[in-house]
Protein backbone atom coordinates (compact mmCIF):
# COMPACT_ATOMS: atom_id res chain seq x y z
CA UNK A 1 0.00 0.00 0.00
CA UNK A 2 0.97 3.79 -0.78
CA UNK A 3 2.03 5.69 2.41
CA UNK A 4 1.16 9.20 2.92
CA UNK A 5 2.00 12.48 0.80
CA UNK A 6 5.12 12.82 2.40
CA UNK A 7 8.14 14.49 2.09
CA UNK A 8 9.14 15.20 5.84
CA UNK A 9 12.43 13.99 6.63
CA UNK A 10 13.21 12.67 10.96
CA UNK A 11 15.84 15.19 12.39
CA UNK A 12 16.06 17.40 15.46
CA UNK A 13 17.64 20.48 13.75
CA UNK A 14 16.26 23.85 14.83
CA UNK A 15 13.84 24.04 11.96
CA UNK A 16 12.51 20.70 12.33
CA UNK A 17 11.53 21.73 16.46
CA UNK A 18 10.08 24.89 15.77
CA UNK A 19 6.41 25.67 15.53
CA UNK A 20 4.55 24.94 11.95
CA UNK A 21 3.31 28.78 11.87
CA UNK A 22 7.05 30.16 12.12
CA UNK A 23 8.29 27.58 9.36
CA UNK A 24 5.55 28.52 7.20
CA UNK A 25 5.88 32.14 7.84
CA UNK A 26 9.45 31.66 6.65
CA UNK A 27 8.45 30.17 3.32
CA UNK A 28 5.74 32.16 2.66
CA UNK A 29 7.77 35.81 3.11
CA UNK A 30 11.11 34.25 1.67
CA UNK A 31 8.98 33.13 -1.89
CA UNK A 32 6.95 36.71 -1.51
CA UNK A 33 10.31 38.75 -1.00
CA UNK A 34 12.66 36.75 -3.62
CA UNK A 35 9.58 37.90 -6.31
CA UNK A 36 9.26 41.24 -4.97
CA UNK A 37 13.05 42.08 -4.97
CA UNK A 38 14.38 43.99 -7.95
CA UNK A 39 17.53 42.55 -8.70
CA UNK A 40 20.09 39.41 -8.84
CA UNK A 41 21.67 40.67 -5.58
CA UNK A 42 18.95 40.89 -3.62
CA UNK A 43 17.26 37.62 -4.53
CA UNK A 44 20.53 35.52 -4.40
CA UNK A 45 20.94 37.12 -1.10
CA UNK A 46 17.96 34.91 -0.10
CA UNK A 47 18.97 31.92 -1.57
CA UNK A 48 21.96 31.90 0.51
CA UNK A 49 20.06 32.32 3.51
CA UNK A 50 17.82 29.87 2.47
CA UNK A 51 20.59 27.41 1.28
CA UNK A 52 22.26 28.22 4.97
CA UNK A 53 18.97 26.92 6.38
CA UNK A 54 18.22 23.55 4.51
CA UNK A 55 22.10 22.86 5.57
CA UNK A 56 21.57 23.29 9.43
CA UNK A 57 18.14 21.57 9.05
CA UNK A 58 20.45 18.08 7.48
CA UNK A 59 18.62 18.22 4.43
CA UNK A 60 20.82 19.60 1.69
CA UNK A 61 21.42 16.61 -0.33
CA UNK A 62 17.48 15.38 -0.55
CA UNK A 63 16.98 19.23 -1.48
CA UNK A 64 19.58 19.28 -4.31
CA UNK A 65 18.37 15.79 -5.83
CA UNK A 66 14.87 17.29 -5.79
CA UNK A 67 15.91 20.76 -6.96
CA UNK A 68 18.29 19.36 -9.65
CA UNK A 69 15.22 18.03 -11.15
CA UNK A 70 13.01 20.87 -11.28
CA UNK A 71 15.29 23.50 -11.73
CA UNK A 72 18.07 22.38 -14.55
CA UNK A 73 14.75 21.85 -17.42
CA UNK A 74 13.13 24.98 -15.94
CA UNK A 75 16.66 27.36 -16.33
CA UNK A 76 17.67 25.71 -19.32
CA UNK A 77 14.59 26.36 -21.03
CA UNK A 78 14.37 30.29 -19.57
CA UNK A 79 17.83 30.85 -20.76
CA UNK A 80 17.37 29.31 -24.25
CA UNK A 81 13.66 31.37 -24.44
CA UNK A 82 14.94 35.03 -22.94
CA UNK A 83 18.60 34.88 -24.50
CA UNK A 84 17.28 34.17 -27.54
CA UNK A 85 13.79 36.13 -28.23
CA UNK A 86 13.54 38.22 -25.55
CA UNK A 87 11.51 41.96 -27.01
CA UNK A 88 14.29 43.95 -25.17
CA UNK A 89 17.41 42.04 -26.25
CA UNK A 90 20.10 44.75 -27.68
CA UNK A 91 23.57 44.11 -26.30
CA UNK A 92 24.96 40.74 -27.87
CA UNK A 93 26.47 38.56 -25.25
CA UNK A 94 27.99 35.86 -27.99
CA UNK A 95 27.52 34.78 -31.83
CA UNK A 96 27.41 31.44 -33.76
CA UNK A 97 26.99 32.57 -37.09
CA UNK A 98 23.71 33.65 -37.53
CA UNK A 99 22.29 32.22 -33.95
CA UNK A 100 22.88 35.61 -31.41
CA UNK A 101 22.48 35.72 -28.26
CA UNK A 102 21.70 38.48 -25.95
CA UNK A 103 22.45 40.26 -22.44
CA UNK A 104 19.69 41.66 -21.51
CA UNK A 105 17.91 37.80 -22.13
CA UNK A 106 20.33 36.36 -19.87
CA UNK A 107 19.81 38.25 -16.80
CA UNK A 108 16.06 38.09 -17.27
CA UNK A 109 16.39 34.56 -17.25
CA UNK A 110 19.21 34.48 -14.07
CA UNK A 111 16.52 36.55 -12.21
CA UNK A 112 13.87 34.56 -13.09
CA UNK A 113 15.48 31.31 -12.48
CA UNK A 114 16.55 32.51 -9.32
CA UNK A 115 13.21 33.53 -8.39
CA UNK A 116 11.37 29.78 -8.86
CA UNK A 117 15.21 28.17 -7.05
CA UNK A 118 13.96 30.15 -3.95
CA UNK A 119 10.48 29.13 -4.30
CA UNK A 120 11.74 25.55 -4.61
CA UNK A 121 14.16 25.70 -1.90
CA UNK A 122 11.82 26.91 0.04
CA UNK A 123 9.05 25.10 -0.04
CA UNK A 124 11.34 21.75 0.13
CA UNK A 125 13.06 23.35 3.25
CA UNK A 126 9.21 23.47 4.52
CA UNK A 127 8.08 19.84 3.60
CA UNK A 128 11.30 18.09 4.81
CA UNK A 129 10.94 19.45 8.19
CA UNK A 130 7.45 19.79 8.76
CA UNK A 131 4.61 16.23 9.09
CA UNK A 132 1.57 17.89 7.09
CA UNK A 133 -0.69 16.88 9.78
CA UNK A 134 1.38 19.33 11.82
CA UNK A 135 0.28 21.90 9.65
CA UNK A 136 -3.35 21.43 10.06
CA UNK A 137 -3.66 20.64 13.85
CA UNK A 138 -1.28 24.23 14.13
CA UNK A 139 -4.19 25.42 12.07
CA UNK A 140 -6.73 24.03 13.80
CA UNK A 141 -5.43 25.29 17.01
CA UNK A 142 -5.46 29.17 15.82
CA UNK A 143 -8.95 28.67 15.05
CA UNK A 144 -9.34 26.73 11.78
CA UNK A 145 -12.77 24.17 11.68
CA UNK A 146 -12.27 20.73 12.77
CA UNK A 147 -14.23 20.17 9.35
CA UNK A 148 -11.67 22.47 7.24
CA UNK A 149 -8.73 20.72 9.47
CA UNK A 150 -10.13 17.26 8.26
CA UNK A 151 -10.27 18.47 4.56
CA UNK A 152 -6.62 19.69 4.60
CA UNK A 153 -5.64 16.70 6.29
CA UNK A 154 -7.05 14.26 4.13
CA UNK A 155 -6.30 16.21 0.68
CA UNK A 156 -2.72 15.50 1.80
CA UNK A 157 -3.18 11.81 1.83
CA UNK A 158 -6.06 11.43 -0.88
CA UNK A 159 -3.04 11.32 -3.67
CA UNK A 160 -1.37 8.25 -2.59
CA UNK A 161 -4.34 6.52 -1.64
CA UNK A 162 -5.83 6.72 -5.11
CA UNK A 163 -2.78 5.79 -6.88
CA UNK A 164 -3.14 2.88 -4.92
CA UNK A 165 -6.50 2.22 -5.56
CA UNK A 166 -5.59 2.22 -9.03
CA UNK A 167 -3.03 -0.21 -8.78
CA UNK A 168 -4.99 -2.56 -7.30
CA UNK A 169 -8.07 -2.02 -10.40
CA UNK A 170 -4.46 -2.78 -12.78
CA UNK A 171 -3.57 -5.77 -11.34
CA UNK A 172 -6.69 -7.31 -11.39
CA UNK A 173 -7.23 -5.78 -14.89
CA UNK A 174 -4.01 -7.40 -15.72
CA UNK A 175 -4.62 -10.78 -14.19
CA UNK A 176 -7.92 -11.09 -16.52
CA UNK A 177 -5.70 -10.03 -19.69
CA UNK A 178 -5.89 -6.54 -20.56
CA UNK A 179 -2.63 -5.14 -21.99
CA UNK A 180 -1.03 -2.24 -20.15
CA UNK A 181 2.58 -2.70 -21.19
CA UNK A 182 3.97 -1.63 -24.68
CA UNK A 183 3.68 1.28 -27.12
CA UNK A 184 2.30 4.37 -26.10
CA UNK A 185 -0.86 4.46 -27.61
CA UNK A 186 -1.79 0.82 -26.03
CA UNK A 187 -0.46 2.48 -22.38
CA UNK A 188 -2.98 5.29 -23.01
CA UNK A 189 -5.29 3.03 -24.02
CA UNK A 190 -4.87 1.05 -21.05
CA UNK A 191 -6.02 3.77 -18.71
CA UNK A 192 -9.55 4.24 -20.47
CA UNK A 193 -11.05 0.86 -18.50
CA UNK A 194 -9.15 2.29 -15.41
CA UNK A 195 -11.06 5.32 -15.37
CA UNK A 196 -14.43 3.95 -14.96
CA UNK A 197 -13.88 1.63 -12.06
CA UNK A 198 -11.56 4.20 -10.09
CA UNK A 199 -14.46 6.62 -10.31
CA UNK A 200 -16.97 4.08 -8.95
CA UNK A 201 -14.92 2.87 -6.35
CA UNK A 202 -13.77 6.51 -5.21
CA UNK A 203 -17.48 7.44 -5.08
CA UNK A 204 -18.38 4.01 -2.80
CA UNK A 205 -15.39 4.65 -0.76
CA UNK A 206 -16.35 8.38 0.32
CA UNK A 207 -19.55 6.90 0.91
CA UNK A 208 -18.14 4.43 3.04
CA UNK A 209 -16.06 6.83 4.57
CA UNK A 210 -18.82 9.53 5.89
CA UNK A 211 -20.15 7.07 7.15
CA UNK A 212 -17.44 5.74 9.02
CA UNK A 213 -16.47 9.40 9.79
CA UNK A 214 -19.96 9.88 11.93
CA UNK A 215 -19.79 6.22 13.27
CA UNK A 216 -16.61 7.80 15.38
CA UNK A 217 -18.29 11.30 15.96
CA UNK A 218 -16.84 13.49 13.25
CA UNK A 219 -19.06 16.62 13.11
CA UNK A 220 -20.42 16.66 16.93
CA UNK A 221 -20.77 20.03 18.34
CA UNK A 222 -17.78 19.92 20.79
CA UNK A 223 -15.10 21.64 22.13
CA UNK A 224 -12.26 19.83 20.36
CA UNK A 225 -9.12 19.14 22.72
CA UNK A 226 -5.83 19.59 20.96
CA UNK A 227 -3.70 16.86 20.45
CA UNK A 228 -0.76 18.01 20.99
CA UNK A 229 0.99 21.57 22.43
CA UNK A 230 3.80 22.67 19.86
CA UNK A 231 6.54 24.55 21.28
CA UNK A 232 5.98 28.13 20.74
CA UNK A 233 8.21 31.04 22.65
CA UNK A 234 8.11 34.97 22.45
CA UNK A 235 11.38 34.91 19.92
CA UNK A 236 8.96 32.52 17.50
CA UNK A 237 6.34 35.03 17.96
CA UNK A 238 8.11 38.21 17.22
CA UNK A 239 10.05 36.22 14.38
CA UNK A 240 6.54 35.27 13.22
CA UNK A 241 5.55 39.00 12.98
CA UNK A 242 8.60 40.45 11.40
CA UNK A 243 8.54 37.91 8.90
CA UNK A 244 4.80 38.46 7.92
CA UNK A 245 5.76 42.41 7.98
CA UNK A 246 8.73 42.11 5.82
CA UNK A 247 6.35 41.35 2.70
CA UNK A 248 4.35 44.61 3.21
CA UNK A 249 7.54 46.24 3.69
CA UNK A 250 9.06 45.13 1.00
CA UNK A 251 6.24 45.76 -1.16
CA UNK A 252 6.23 49.49 -0.07
CA UNK A 253 9.92 49.32 -0.52
CA UNK A 254 9.65 48.52 -4.14
CA UNK A 255 6.84 51.04 -5.07
CA UNK A 256 9.11 53.79 -2.93
CA UNK A 257 11.66 53.01 -6.02
CA UNK A 258 13.75 50.22 -4.39
CA UNK A 259 16.12 49.31 -6.93
CA UNK B 1 -2.68 -6.43 27.07
CA UNK B 2 -6.65 -7.04 26.82
CA UNK B 3 -8.10 -9.53 28.72
CA UNK B 4 -7.55 -13.62 29.46
CA UNK B 5 -9.36 -14.82 25.84
CA UNK B 6 -8.91 -18.47 26.05
CA UNK B 7 -11.67 -19.31 27.70
CA UNK B 8 -13.92 -17.33 25.73
CA UNK B 9 -13.94 -18.86 22.49
CA UNK B 10 -17.13 -21.75 22.56
CA UNK B 11 -17.78 -20.70 26.06
CA UNK B 12 -21.46 -20.09 26.08
CA UNK B 13 -22.03 -18.72 29.71
CA UNK B 14 -22.50 -14.99 29.84
CA UNK B 15 -19.65 -13.08 30.77
CA UNK B 16 -18.58 -12.79 34.24
CA UNK B 17 -19.84 -10.02 36.64
CA UNK B 18 -22.48 -9.04 33.42
CA UNK B 19 -25.92 -9.31 33.90
CA UNK B 20 -28.29 -10.18 31.04
CA UNK B 21 -31.86 -8.65 32.93
CA UNK B 22 -31.04 -5.40 30.58
CA UNK B 23 -31.10 -5.15 27.38
CA UNK B 24 -28.41 -3.38 24.99
CA UNK B 25 -30.75 -3.97 21.37
CA UNK B 26 -34.33 -4.05 20.49
CA UNK B 27 -36.24 -4.56 17.22
CA UNK B 28 -39.53 -4.23 17.86
CA UNK B 29 -41.76 -4.80 14.68
CA UNK B 30 -39.43 -3.30 12.59
CA UNK B 31 -40.06 -2.61 8.70
CA UNK B 32 -37.42 -0.56 6.47
CA UNK B 33 -36.98 0.30 3.19
CA UNK B 34 -34.15 2.27 1.17
CA UNK B 35 -35.31 5.68 -0.63
CA UNK B 36 -36.57 4.72 -3.36
CA UNK B 37 -36.21 0.67 -3.09
CA UNK B 38 -39.11 -0.89 -4.17
CA UNK B 39 -39.34 -3.55 -1.50
CA UNK B 40 -38.17 -3.40 2.00
CA UNK B 41 -34.52 -4.48 3.24
CA UNK B 42 -35.78 -6.05 6.37
CA UNK B 43 -39.56 -6.43 7.53
CA UNK B 44 -41.47 -7.05 10.53
CA UNK B 45 -37.65 -7.32 12.30
CA UNK B 46 -38.45 -8.53 16.38
CA UNK B 47 -35.17 -8.95 18.68
CA UNK B 48 -33.71 -8.51 21.46
CA UNK B 49 -30.24 -8.56 22.67
CA UNK B 50 -29.25 -8.71 26.46
CA UNK B 51 -26.36 -6.50 27.58
CA UNK B 52 -22.91 -8.78 27.54
CA UNK B 53 -24.28 -11.28 24.63
CA UNK B 54 -22.33 -12.00 21.58
CA UNK B 55 -24.70 -12.61 18.57
CA UNK B 56 -23.98 -13.64 15.00
CA UNK B 57 -26.55 -12.85 12.07
CA UNK B 58 -26.52 -14.81 9.26
CA UNK B 59 -28.71 -15.70 6.40
CA UNK B 60 -27.45 -15.33 2.65
CA UNK B 61 -27.30 -11.89 0.35
CA UNK B 62 -29.76 -9.32 1.01
CA UNK B 63 -31.18 -11.30 4.36
CA UNK B 64 -30.95 -7.60 5.61
CA UNK B 65 -27.98 -8.33 7.91
CA UNK B 66 -26.04 -5.53 7.42
CA UNK B 67 -29.26 -3.15 7.07
CA UNK B 68 -29.90 -4.76 10.87
CA UNK B 69 -26.29 -3.06 11.55
CA UNK B 70 -27.16 0.15 9.71
CA UNK B 71 -30.46 0.22 11.69
CA UNK B 72 -28.80 -0.58 15.43
CA UNK B 73 -26.25 2.47 14.57
CA UNK B 74 -29.06 4.98 13.17
CA UNK B 75 -27.49 4.93 9.84
CA UNK B 76 -30.63 3.96 8.71
CA UNK B 77 -32.23 5.84 8.45
CA UNK B 78 -30.28 8.89 9.52
CA UNK B 79 -27.76 8.72 6.70
CA UNK B 80 -29.70 6.65 4.24
CA UNK B 81 -33.21 8.36 4.78
CA UNK B 82 -35.81 5.37 3.49
CA UNK B 83 -39.06 4.67 5.61
CA UNK B 84 -38.20 2.85 8.89
CA UNK B 85 -41.72 1.16 10.83
CA UNK B 86 -41.77 -0.09 14.10
CA UNK B 87 -38.97 1.14 16.57
CA UNK B 88 -35.01 0.74 17.14
CA UNK B 89 -34.35 1.04 20.68
CA UNK B 90 -30.77 1.01 21.29
CA UNK B 91 -28.84 1.39 25.46
CA UNK B 92 -32.84 2.08 26.11
CA UNK B 93 -33.21 4.97 23.73
CA UNK B 94 -35.33 4.93 20.48
CA UNK B 95 -32.90 5.19 17.77
CA UNK B 96 -35.42 8.03 16.10
CA UNK B 97 -34.06 10.05 19.10
CA UNK B 98 -30.28 10.37 18.72
CA UNK B 99 -28.20 11.10 15.27
CA UNK B 100 -25.70 8.80 14.63
CA UNK B 101 -22.69 11.12 15.58
CA UNK B 102 -24.53 11.38 19.34
CA UNK B 103 -24.75 7.45 19.57
CA UNK B 104 -21.31 7.11 18.34
CA UNK B 105 -20.19 7.33 21.69
CA UNK B 106 -21.78 4.21 23.11
CA UNK B 107 -22.14 2.28 19.69
CA UNK B 108 -19.35 1.27 17.56
CA UNK B 109 -19.55 -0.08 13.59
CA UNK B 110 -17.21 -2.25 12.14
CA UNK B 111 -17.52 -2.14 8.42
CA UNK B 112 -16.30 -5.13 5.92
CA UNK B 113 -13.70 -2.68 4.13
CA UNK B 114 -10.96 -1.68 6.65
CA UNK B 115 -9.57 0.54 4.36
CA UNK B 116 -12.33 3.26 4.36
CA UNK B 117 -12.97 3.11 8.13
CA UNK B 118 -9.56 5.00 8.99
CA UNK B 119 -9.92 8.55 8.61
CA UNK B 120 -7.89 9.22 5.69
CA UNK B 121 -6.44 12.03 7.82
CA UNK B 122 -3.76 10.79 10.13
CA UNK B 123 -0.09 9.63 9.34
CA UNK B 124 0.65 7.77 12.83
CA UNK B 125 -1.68 4.81 14.01
CA UNK B 126 -1.35 6.49 17.16
CA UNK B 127 -2.97 9.10 16.16
CA UNK B 128 -5.75 7.63 13.86
CA UNK B 129 -6.87 5.66 16.87
CA UNK B 130 -7.14 8.45 18.81
CA UNK B 131 -9.46 10.81 16.55
CA UNK B 132 -12.83 9.55 17.42
CA UNK B 133 -12.47 10.31 21.23
CA UNK B 134 -10.72 13.45 20.07
CA UNK B 135 -13.99 14.15 18.01
CA UNK B 136 -15.72 13.55 21.27
CA UNK B 137 -13.94 16.04 23.37
CA UNK B 138 -12.33 13.82 25.29
CA UNK B 139 -9.74 15.44 27.24
CA UNK B 140 -5.68 14.74 25.97
CA UNK B 141 -4.84 12.92 28.86
CA UNK B 142 -7.90 10.35 28.61
CA UNK B 143 -7.24 9.67 24.59
CA UNK B 144 -3.75 9.38 25.18
CA UNK B 145 -4.46 6.39 27.84
CA UNK B 146 -7.91 4.91 25.73
CA UNK B 147 -5.35 5.03 22.71
CA UNK B 148 -2.90 2.91 24.37
CA UNK B 149 -5.30 0.64 26.10
CA UNK B 150 -6.90 -0.04 22.87
CA UNK B 151 -3.89 -0.79 20.60
CA UNK B 152 -3.09 -3.07 23.64
CA UNK B 153 -5.96 -4.31 23.44
CA UNK B 154 -6.01 -5.59 19.64
CA UNK B 155 -2.14 -5.94 19.41
CA UNK B 156 -0.78 -3.18 17.75
CA UNK B 157 1.05 -1.24 20.30
CA UNK B 158 4.11 -2.02 18.27
CA UNK B 159 3.00 -0.27 15.07
CA UNK B 160 1.71 3.05 16.49
CA UNK B 161 4.18 4.92 14.57
CA UNK B 162 3.34 3.64 11.42
CA UNK B 163 1.57 4.95 8.85
CA UNK B 164 -2.08 3.84 8.66
CA UNK B 165 -2.03 3.15 4.68
CA UNK B 166 0.97 1.38 5.35
CA UNK B 167 -0.58 -1.80 7.02
CA UNK B 168 -1.95 -4.68 5.93
CA UNK B 169 -5.58 -5.49 5.26
CA UNK B 170 -5.61 -7.20 8.60
CA UNK B 171 -3.60 -5.08 10.28
CA UNK B 172 -5.65 -2.33 9.04
CA UNK B 173 -9.04 -3.70 10.02
CA UNK B 174 -7.55 -4.06 14.10
CA UNK B 175 -6.55 -0.33 13.84
CA UNK B 176 -10.47 0.45 12.58
CA UNK B 177 -11.30 -2.15 15.18
CA UNK B 178 -8.74 -0.34 17.67
CA UNK B 179 -10.18 3.08 16.85
CA UNK B 180 -14.15 2.21 17.83
CA UNK B 181 -12.51 0.03 21.20
CA UNK B 182 -10.92 4.00 22.06
CA UNK B 183 -14.93 5.23 22.05
CA UNK B 184 -15.17 2.46 24.24
CA UNK B 185 -18.45 1.14 23.09
CA UNK B 186 -21.06 -0.67 25.02
CA UNK B 187 -22.61 -2.41 21.85
CA UNK B 188 -20.26 -3.22 18.92
CA UNK B 189 -22.04 -4.09 15.47
CA UNK B 190 -19.74 -5.85 13.28
CA UNK B 191 -20.59 -6.26 9.50
CA UNK B 192 -18.23 -9.37 8.29
CA UNK B 193 -15.69 -7.64 9.65
CA UNK B 194 -13.21 -10.25 8.38
CA UNK B 195 -14.44 -10.72 5.02
CA UNK B 196 -11.34 -9.33 3.74
CA UNK B 197 -8.86 -10.51 5.63
CA UNK B 198 -6.55 -13.99 5.44
CA UNK B 199 -6.41 -17.13 7.99
CA UNK B 200 -4.13 -15.34 10.17
CA UNK B 201 -5.86 -11.81 10.24
CA UNK B 202 -9.17 -13.38 11.10
CA UNK B 203 -8.02 -15.84 13.70
CA UNK B 204 -6.93 -12.58 15.20
CA UNK B 205 -9.63 -10.57 14.76
CA UNK B 206 -11.90 -12.92 16.20
CA UNK B 207 -9.55 -13.43 19.41
CA UNK B 208 -9.94 -9.52 19.99
CA UNK B 209 -13.60 -10.03 20.01
CA UNK B 210 -13.38 -13.15 22.21
CA UNK B 211 -11.42 -11.05 24.64
CA UNK B 212 -14.10 -8.15 24.44
CA UNK B 213 -16.96 -10.48 24.83
CA UNK B 214 -15.41 -12.21 28.22
CA UNK B 215 -14.99 -8.10 29.56
CA UNK B 216 -18.82 -7.68 29.01
CA UNK B 217 -18.77 -5.87 25.92
CA UNK B 218 -22.44 -6.82 23.76
CA UNK B 219 -21.47 -7.99 20.33
CA UNK B 220 -23.60 -8.33 17.44
CA UNK B 221 -21.13 -9.40 14.16
CA UNK B 222 -22.29 -10.73 11.11
CA UNK B 223 -20.79 -13.47 9.87
CA UNK B 224 -21.11 -15.99 6.86
CA UNK B 225 -18.94 -18.84 7.77
CA UNK B 226 -20.91 -20.99 9.88
CA UNK B 227 -18.09 -23.18 11.29
CA UNK B 228 -16.98 -19.81 12.63
CA UNK B 229 -20.27 -18.24 14.21
CA UNK B 230 -20.81 -21.57 16.03
CA UNK B 231 -17.67 -21.31 17.55
CA UNK B 232 -17.85 -18.08 18.64
CA UNK B 233 -21.15 -17.15 19.45
CA UNK B 234 -23.74 -18.33 21.83
CA UNK B 235 -26.50 -17.02 20.03
CA UNK B 236 -27.50 -17.07 16.04
CA UNK B 237 -29.90 -15.35 14.37
CA UNK B 238 -30.90 -16.53 11.21
CA UNK B 239 -32.29 -14.09 8.37
CA UNK B 240 -33.55 -14.76 5.09
CA UNK B 241 -35.01 -12.00 2.85
CA UNK B 242 -35.06 -9.58 5.22
CA UNK B 243 -37.06 -11.63 7.75
CA UNK B 244 -36.02 -13.69 10.83
CA UNK B 245 -36.01 -16.86 10.03
CA UNK B 246 -34.35 -18.37 13.64
CA UNK B 247 -33.36 -17.60 16.21
CA UNK B 248 -31.42 -19.43 19.30
CA UNK B 249 -28.09 -21.34 20.40
CA UNK B 250 -26.27 -22.40 17.34
CA UNK B 251 -27.17 -26.14 18.33
CA UNK B 252 -30.58 -25.30 17.70
CA UNK B 253 -30.71 -23.07 14.48
CA UNK B 254 -28.70 -25.21 12.29
CA UNK B 255 -30.85 -28.66 13.36
CA UNK B 256 -33.31 -26.74 11.71
CA UNK B 257 -34.78 -27.70 8.48
CA UNK B 258 -35.68 -24.50 7.20
CA UNK B 259 -32.43 -23.20 8.30
CA UNK B 260 -30.36 -25.93 6.30
CA UNK B 261 -31.98 -25.37 3.41
CA UNK B 262 -32.43 -21.71 2.80
CA UNK B 263 -29.17 -20.77 5.16
CA UNK B 264 -27.06 -23.59 4.93
CA UNK B 265 -25.22 -25.36 7.69
CA UNK B 266 -21.75 -26.06 9.41
CA UNK B 267 -19.70 -28.43 7.47
CA UNK B 268 -19.67 -30.57 10.96
CA UNK B 269 -23.32 -30.68 10.51
CA UNK B 270 -23.84 -31.97 7.04
CA UNK B 271 -21.19 -34.64 7.46
CA UNK B 272 -22.86 -35.80 10.32
CA UNK B 273 -26.32 -36.09 8.24
CA UNK B 274 -24.31 -37.54 5.33
CA UNK B 275 -22.84 -39.96 7.68
CA UNK B 276 -26.31 -41.21 8.52
CA UNK B 277 -26.24 -40.00 11.94
CA UNK B 278 -29.17 -39.37 13.84
CA UNK B 279 -30.07 -35.63 14.83
CA UNK B 280 -29.47 -33.42 16.30
CA UNK B 281 -26.23 -33.03 14.49
CA UNK B 282 -23.18 -31.52 15.64
CA UNK B 283 -22.58 -27.97 14.76
CA UNK B 284 -19.06 -27.37 16.21
CA UNK B 285 -15.61 -28.85 15.90
CA UNK B 286 -15.75 -30.33 19.37
CA UNK B 287 -18.85 -31.95 19.32
CA UNK B 288 -18.43 -33.37 15.84
CA UNK B 289 -15.40 -35.41 17.28
CA UNK B 290 -17.01 -36.33 20.34
CA UNK B 291 -20.16 -37.72 17.85
CA UNK B 292 -17.67 -39.50 15.27
CA UNK B 293 -15.68 -40.39 17.91
CA UNK B 294 -18.75 -42.52 20.24
CA UNK B 295 -19.75 -43.55 16.17
CA UNK B 296 -15.78 -44.85 15.89
CA UNK B 297 -15.96 -46.67 19.41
Amino acid sequence: MAGGLSLYAEGKSLLHRAHPLTKGALTLSAIAIAFIAPSIGWVLGIGVILLVLVTAAGVLRRLLAVAAAILLPITLLLLAVQGFANANNRTVAFALGPIVYYREGLAIAALAALRIACLVCATFLFSFTTRPADISEALMQRGLSTRMGYVVQSALQIIPQTLDMAGRIQDAQRARGLETEGSLPRRARAYLPLMLPLVLSSLVATQERAMALEVRGFGLPVKRVARFEFADSPLQRVLRWVLIGAVPAAIAARLAGWR
Amino acid sequence: MGPDRGGARGDRRPPRGVALSSTSLVFENVSYAYEEAAREAVSDLSLSIAVGEWVGVTGPTNAGKSTLCLLAMGLAPHFFGGRLKGRVVVLEKDSRELSVIQRSAEVGLLFQNPFTQISGARERVDDEVGFGPECHGVSRLEVAARVEEAMALVGISQLAARHPMDLSGGQLQRLALAGLLAMRPKLLLLDEPTSQLDPAGTAAIFDVLAGLHASGITIVMVEHRLETLCELCPRVVAMVAGRIIADGPPDDVFNREAVQLRVGSPVFTRLAREAGLSPPWPVRLRDATAVFGRRLA
